[in-house]
C-alpha cells in the first residue's frame, strides 16, 4: 500500500491543507515541549543531587538542645572511633553567612587541606589547588552564585566578613567553582578550617557537627543504636534518609507535574477527537468522497493515520528540540524555580544534559498513540458508513 | 450488462424504491426521468454501490454487487463505474489534474499511465485548459466537467450521471450533451437521471425510463 502514488498524494494533502494542521501542530509542540522540559530538568537535578549525596558521609551527628542545633564537642570524635565498624570520624566546621546586600545566605565550609580524609565531594572541588599558596593568606573558593552576588556589589578580589566577635576579617577570592560543577556548590564558600571557625564563631573544642563512615551496610543499624545510646541529645542523620528526602521531594514535584500534563494531554486529545468526529465536516466529506471513488476502508484510514502521524511526529520532534534548548541552553527560566525551590539562592544553576531515552520513548508513546487513536476512531466511523449518508 | 431484480429501499418508514425490475444493455444510453423525490438518486447510488438496498439484487456482468465485501465493492466502484454526482464533490484546494489523480492513487498504474489517463479524461471532458487551476476557482460548468473527467479517469464501463444539467445554464448543458455523445460513441453504458426536457429530444438516447414515487412505469 505504501506505493509512490500514495506518498505523493499524502504530501499533496499535507502541503495543500497545512493551515488545517497548524493549530494542532502548535498545541502539540507546546505540550510535548513542556512535558519534556520537566523530565529533562528533573533527571538533570536528580543526577546532580545523587552524585553529590553519594560523596557524603554515611552518618552525620549533631548535638541539639530544646530543638536547637548546638555546636558539638570535639571530644565525641574519639568516643565514636571506639564504636565497632566506624571509620573516618571527622569534625566539620560550616555554617550560614547572611549576605546583607542581597538578603541571602551563603554556606561557609571549613576544610582541613592537609587531612587525607576530606570528604569525596570537597576533594573533587578543591582538587588541584596549590595548598601552600592557598594558605599563604586568608583565601576562599566561591560558588558561582556567590560570585554573582559579590560582583553585583563590586566585591572584586576580596570580601570582608564580620565574625560574631565584631572584628572584620578580609578574605581574598582565590578561585570560583565552575558553574557546571554541581547544584549544591553554587552557594558555597570554601576556606581553611581555622579561618571558617573564626568567621562562624565556633569556639575551640567544638565543631559544627561530626561525620563518620560505616563501610559495611549491615553494621549501620547497630552503629545507629549505639550512637543514640551514647548521647541522648544527639541527632543522627543517615545518608539514606537524605536520599529518601530528596527522592520524595522530586517524586512529589514530578508527580504533580505529570498529573497536570496528563490532564492537559487528555483534554487536548478529547478536543482532537471532537474535532475529527463532530466539527470537521470537511474531513467527513473527504472520506466519503474517497470511499465513493473506490478507496477501501483500510486505505482511507491508512491515509488519515499517515497524514496525522506526520503532524504528531513533527510536533514531537520540535517539542523535544525546544525543550532541549530551553533546559540546557537557556537553563529553564521559570520551571527551574519550581523545581529548585528548596535552596536559598536565586538558583544560578546550569543543567548538564542527562537525557534518558526511556523517558523520551515514554513521551513518544504516551503522546503519539492516543493522538492517532483519537483520529483513527472517527475516521473509521466515517469510512464504514455509506458515503451517501455524508454526501447528501 | 445491468440486471436489477426486485429492488427495494426503505429509509426508516419511507419506501423510496418499490420492487424495481430493470435490464440495461451494455452500451445503452438510458434516461431515468422523474420528478424531485421520485427516487432517482437512490437508484443510481445503489447501482454505483455507494448505498445498499433493503432487498433485491443488482447484477453487473452476472455478479450481484449488492452482497460484495468492502474489498470487492471498492474495486467495483474504482474500476467499473464512474459516478457524476448531483452536487460537485471535489477537493476544493486541489487543482483539476490533482482531483483526477485521487481515484488513481489506489491503482497499480505507472506514472506514465497515470499521466496519460488524466490527459485523456480531461480532453474528453473538455477541461484540459484548466488543468492547473484549483477547483474552487472554477465556474459551475467547469466544476461539473471536472467531475465528469474524474468519473472517466479509471475507464469505467458504466457512467452514472445524477441531474447533470440541474446547475448548468443552457450553454453548459449543451456542452455536457456533447460529452455524453462522445461517451456513447465509446460504447459506454450510460444512465442519466434527470427531469431536464433537453434530453428527451436527443437522438442518441436509446430509452427513457420513467420513475414515480419509487416505482418504474
Ligand atoms: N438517507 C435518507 N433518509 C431518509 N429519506 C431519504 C434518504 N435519502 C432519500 N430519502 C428520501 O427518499 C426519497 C427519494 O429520494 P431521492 O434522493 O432518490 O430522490 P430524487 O429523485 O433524486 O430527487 P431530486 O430530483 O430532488 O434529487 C425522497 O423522498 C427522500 O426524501
Ligand atoms: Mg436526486
Amino acid at each position: 500500500m505504501l506505493n509512490k502514488k500514495y506518498i505523493k498524494f499524502l504530501f499533496l494533502l499535507l502541503l495543500t491543507y497545512k493551515k488545517k494542521h497548524l493549530s494542532v501542530f502548535v498545541i502539540s509542540t507546546v505540550i510535548v515541549a513542556v512535558l519534556t522540559s520537566t523530565l529533562f530538568i528533573s533527571s538533570a537535578i536528580q543526577k546532580d543531587i545523587y552524585i553529590t549525596l553519594d560523596g557524603q558521609a554515611d552518618f552525620t551527628i549533631q548535638r541539639y538542645k530544646a530543638g536547637k542545633v548546638l555546636n558539638t564537642p570535639e571530644s565525641w570524635i574519639d568516643e565514636f572511633l571506639d564504636i565497632d565498624g566506624v571509620s573516618q570520624v571527622q569534625g566539620r566546621i560550616y555554617g550560614m553567612h547572611f549576605y546583607e546586600p542581597a538578603e541571602t545566605y551563603f554556606m561557609i565550609v571549613g576544610v582541613d587541606l592537609f587531612d587525607q580524609e576530606v570528604s569525596a565531594n570537597l576533594k573533587k572541588l578543591i582538587n588541584g589547588i596549590d595548598i601552600d599558596k592557598f594558605l599563604a593568606r586568608d583565601n576562599m573558593i566561591i560558588g558561582s552564585d556567590v560570585k554573582k552576588f559579590f560582583d553585583e556589589y563590586q566585591y572584586k578580589g576580596s570580601y570582608s566578613f564580620r565574625p560574631p566577635d565584631r572584628s572584620i576579617k578580609k578574605v581574598y577570592i582565590y578561585d570560583t567553582f565552575p558553574k557546571d560543577s554541581n547544584i549544591v556548590s553554587s552557594d558555597m564558600i570554601i576556606m581553611d578550617k581555622d579561618l571558617a571557625r573564626k568567621i562562624l564563631g565556633v569556639e575551640d573544642g567544638y565543631v559544627t557537627d561530626i561525620v563518620l563512615e560505616v563501610p559495611n551496610p549491615k553494621e549501620r543499624e547497630m552503629v545507629r543504636q549505639k550512637l543514640i545510646i551514647s548521647h541522648f541529645n544527639a541527632r543522627i542523620i543517615q545518608k539514606k534518609d537524605i536520599k529518601r528526602y530528596y527522592k520524595n521531594l522530586f517524586n512529589y514535584k514530578g508527580g504533580v507535574f505529570l498529573t497536570l500534563y496528563i490532564i492537559v494531554l487528555i483534554t487536548f486529545l478529547l478536543i482532537l477527537y471532537q474535532r475529527y468526529s463532530l466539527i470537521s465536516q470537511n474531513d467527513s466529506k473527504e472520506i466519503a468522497l474517497l470511499r465513493s471513488m473506490g478507496w477501501r476502508i483500510d486505505s482511507v484510514i491508512y491515509l488519515k493515520v499517515a497524514e496525522n502521524f506526520f503532524v504528531a511526529f513533527g510536533a514531537y520532534l520540535s517539542g523535544v528540540i525546544i525543550a532541549y534548548i530551553y533546559v540546557f541552553f537557556l537553563d529553564a527560566p521559570l520551571l527551574k524555580n519550581i523545581f529548585l525551590g528548596y535552596t536559598n539562592l536565586a538558583h544560578d544553576v546550569s543543567f548538564t544534559p542527562n537525557i534518558n531515552n526511556t523517558d523520551l520513548g515514554i513521551i513518544f508513546l504516551v503522546f503519539i498513540i492516543p493522538f492517532l487513536v483519537a483520529i483513527i476512531i472517527p475516521a473509521w466511523q466515517k469510512a464504514t458508513i455509506e458515503p451517501t449518508e455524508i454526501m447528501r | 450488462m445491468i440486471e436489477i431484480k426486485s429492488l427495494n429501499k426503505k429509509f426508516k418508514n419511507y419506501q423510496a424504491l418499490k420492487d424495481i425490475n430493470l435490464h440495461i444493455d451494455g452500451g445503452e444510453f438510458v434516461i431515468l426521468n422523474g420528478i424531485s423525490g421520485s427516487g432517482k438518486t437512490t437508484l443510481l447510488s445503489i447501482i454505483g454501490a455507494i448505498m445498499k438496498p433493503t432487498s433485491g439484487a443488482v447484477e453487473v456482468s452476472g455478479e450481484n454487487i449488492v452482497s460484495l465485501s468492502d474489498f470487492h465493492a471498492s474495486n467495483y466502484r474504482s474500476t467499473m463505474v464512474g459516478f457524476v454526482t448531483q452536487s460537485f464533490h471535489l477537493f476544493d484546494e486541489l487543482s483539476v489534474e490533482d482531483n483526477l489523480f485521487v481515484p488513481l492513487v489506489i491503482t497499480n498504474l505507472s506514472d506514465d499511465e497515470v499521466a496519460t489517463r488524466i490527459e485523456d479524461a480531461m480532453s474528453v471532458a473538455n477541461i484540459s485548459h484548466k488543468a492547473q487551476q484549483k477547483t474552487k476557482n472554477l465556474s459551475g460548468g467547469e466544476k461539473q466537467r471536472t467531475v465528469i473527467a474524474r468519473a472517466l479517469v479509471n475507464k469505467p464501463q458504466i457512467i452514472l450521471c445524477d441531474e447533470p444539467t440541474a446547475n448548468l445554464d443552457l450553454d453548459n448543458s449543451l456542452k455536457f450533451i456533447e460529452i455524453i455523445k462522445r461517451l456513447k460513441e465509446m460504447k459506454k453504458t450510460i444512465v442519466v437521471a434527470t427531469h431536464d426536457p433537453l434530453f428527451s429530444k436527443l437522438s442518441c438516447v436509446d430509452r427513457v425510463i420513467n420513475i414515480k414515487e419509487g416505482s418504474l412505469e
